[in-house]
């Protein structure tokens, strides 16, 4: 919900992140410019074209006008100059972000129904061999890192089968359209997204498990059993409906984690996602892509939340009610 | 709160297993230098050779001992988990219990932190300042461990303020115990099982992102670990060096997270216990 509580805490970590982007280059020991605008832009860089970056950035200026001059030149959405790919920082990262927001968002979705699902499962039958199997087969999954499984699903499924694509998004110059394209690209990204979904998949799981557990011994579930309601009834509607609110409350963090897996599993696939060009941006030391998408992924995640504790209210109004 | 947090663990199927897990990587990183005759960092052999006699494992790319890599890295995991996992639970216990203590404006305001800094994917922040700094070990350890208190801290925070209302922490106030006195000499102690589970998810995302950063080539190249293991041996998955070399380096990352994970998930049935009795078999 929107209160101050909540509004401080966004404040302070844009702040933190701000002041994070800004203090790293220029706390670098040598020349901040370098730090600031990478190896590559040192090539290009003319005396005159260095004064008008100095004077841009107020690099001859105390530290407070620095700062204050970087965060106008933030609100006109420039967030710097890649001198690797030859364009603004912004526009190249549009270019990939739709990749990365199309796995993330997928295996986002997949994760978390098929965590709370399992997750009700799991916590009806508690205690029983087929909840105990789960658990450990859930948890052990759950070690695996991200970029393992990767790794694993593309050996297996890419090199040993040859059923699917080893790198990219797309097949590369095959002109395809409309349907054809549509399979192109889910072909594409069902082992990333299947990595994913994996990696991230016992934490809804856990999570409504352990609701699940909590709620059977409600006594709104006494009563729903004395109505004489159905198994299926009990289970979803009653305990499983409730069992999902606090997976719905974390969302907005696991998004973050989701987005960091994402990095390095697109790296596995060479998928052209925002994880793909920080790894690249990396290797050649832009600097401020590197920065760009830092400030782009946090701020996108800090949105998020911010948007479920809008939403949560809306879909457990006991909680407006608590404050 | 009196539960023996040890005794939980050993009870569960799943806290025994998590626990001879991480004892097998405890003593593979002790005896490292026992169960392999090579060292890690020198060529020993040809580029790329296949498992024989002498190499368990074949060599990698460079002809290092893919055996004496893969236990000389459990070292590498171990030694950035525990440390992260000492300092980020002393930082929390730290900024929880003050916070809880002290109360007012302080409280609000370390709270306030806490959660902006929740709310930010740490991973990236980590690879942003890594991609400046060149962190070496000392300063991976440090750096993952100011990024990784704030959990751990609010945890500790809201079981302070239940303990501080309790009859024994009254009475030692009453008779004139000091704040730091009380916090030391009753609340600590009295936090053990949570603490336990705090250091171990500290420890468990530590390992991880240490594999990460490894893995994207981020970090000490010098450092053995699995993550780099995993990210040479990414660029040879054509051939079928892969068998020998990137799954065992996965599987010894996973098996060590695996581990932790068991322990965590046990000790947490004694914290919550409406989880109790749930998978005791």
């Amino acid at each position: 919900m929107l209160n101050k509580r909540n509004l401080i805490t966004y404040g302070i970590a844009f702040l933190i992140i701000i002041a994070l982007n800004f203090l790293m280059p220029r706390m670098m020991p040598g020349d901040p410019l370098m730090a600031i605008y990478g190896d590559e832009a040192l090539v290009a860089m003319t005396p005159e074209f260095k004064a008008q970056l100095v004077e841009g950035f107020a690099l001859d200026k105390p530290l407070w006008q620095q700062f204050g001059a970087y965060v106008l030149a933030l609100f006109q959405g420039d967030m710097g100059y890649s001198y690797y790919y030859n364009a603004s920082v912004f526009n190249v990262i549009m270019g990939s972000l739709p990749w990365t927001l199309l796995v993330v968002g997928s295996s986002l979705v997949l994760s978390t129904l098929i965590g709370i699902v399992l997750g009700i499962e799991s916590g009806w039958r508690r205690g029983s061999r087929t909840d105990r199997t789960m658990l450990a087969g859930l948890m052990s999954l759950n070690g695996f890192p991200d970029f393992f499984l990767g790794l694993v699903l593309l050996i297996v499924f890419g090199i040993l089968l040859g059923v699917a694509p080893l790198s990219g998004a797309l097949t590369p110059y095959s002109g395809l359209s409309g349907l054809t394209l549509l399979l192109d690209v889910l072909r594409h990204m069902a082992l990333p997204v299947a990595a994913l979904t994996l990696a991230h998949l016992a934490g809804g799981y856990l999570l409504t498990r352990n609701t699940m557990i909590t709620v059977l011994k409600a006594p709104f579930m006494l009563t729903a059993r004395a109505k004489g309601l159905s198994q299926k009834a009990l289970k979803y509607r009653h305990a499983g409906r409730n069992s999902m609110l606090p997976v719905l409350t974390v969302t907005g963090i696991w998004l973050g984690r989701v987005v960091t897996g994402a990095l390095f599993v697109e790296l596995v696939f060479a998928y052209p996602g925002v994880g793909y060009l920080t790894y690249q941006a990396l290797l050649t030391r832009d600097y401020p892509l590197i920065q760009g998408v830092f400030l782009i992924v946090t701020i996108a995640v800090l949105i998020a939340n911010f948007a479920v504790d809008l939403l949560y209210p809306k879909l457990d109004p006991r909680v407006s009610y608590a404050h | 709160m009196h539960i023996d947090v040890k005794k939980e663990i050993k009870r569960s199927n799943i806290g025994r297993a998590g626990l001879s897990l991480l004892l097998l990587v405890v003593v593979i990183a002790v005896l490292a230098p026992l169960l392999s005759s090579y060292d890690p960092v020198q060529q020993s052999a040809g580029s790329l050779l296949s498992p024989s006699g002498s190499h368990w494992l074949g060599t990698n790319h460079v002809g290092q001992d893919i055996w004496s890599q893969l236990i000389y890295g459990a070292r590498t995991s171990l030694l950035v988990g525990f440390s992260v996992g000492i300092i980020s639970l002393l930082l929390g216990i730290l900024f929880g219990v003050s916070a809880a203590l002290v109360g007012g404006l302080y409280d609000k305001i370390v709270m306030r932190i806490v959660d902006a800094l929740i709310v930010i994917p740490m991973v990236i922040v980590v690879i942003l300042v890594a991609a400046y700094i060149k962190p070496d070990l000392p300063v991976l350890i440090l750096l993952l461990s100011v990024l990784s208190w704030q959990g751990g801290a609010r945890v500790i925070r809201a079981q302070t303020l239940s303990l501080k209302e309790s009859g024994h922490v009254n009475v030692s106030r009453t008779f004139g115990a000091s704040r730091l006195y009380v916090a030391w000499r009753h609340i600590i102690p009295d936090l053990g099982p949570i603490l336990l589970v705090e250091f171990i998810y500290g420890v468990r995302r530590a390992v991880f992102i240490e594999a990460g950063l490894a893995f994207l080539g981020i970090g000490d190249p010098m450092l053995i670990s699995w993550g780099m293991m995993m990210r040479d041996a990414m660029s040879f998955s054509y051939l079928n060096v892969w068998q020998w070399w990137l799954v065992p380096a996965g599987v010894a990352l996973s098996l060590t997270i695996i581990g932790l994970t068991f322990v965590s998930h046990a000790a947490e049935s004694v914290l919550d216990p409406r989880l109790r009795g749930a998978e005791v078999a």
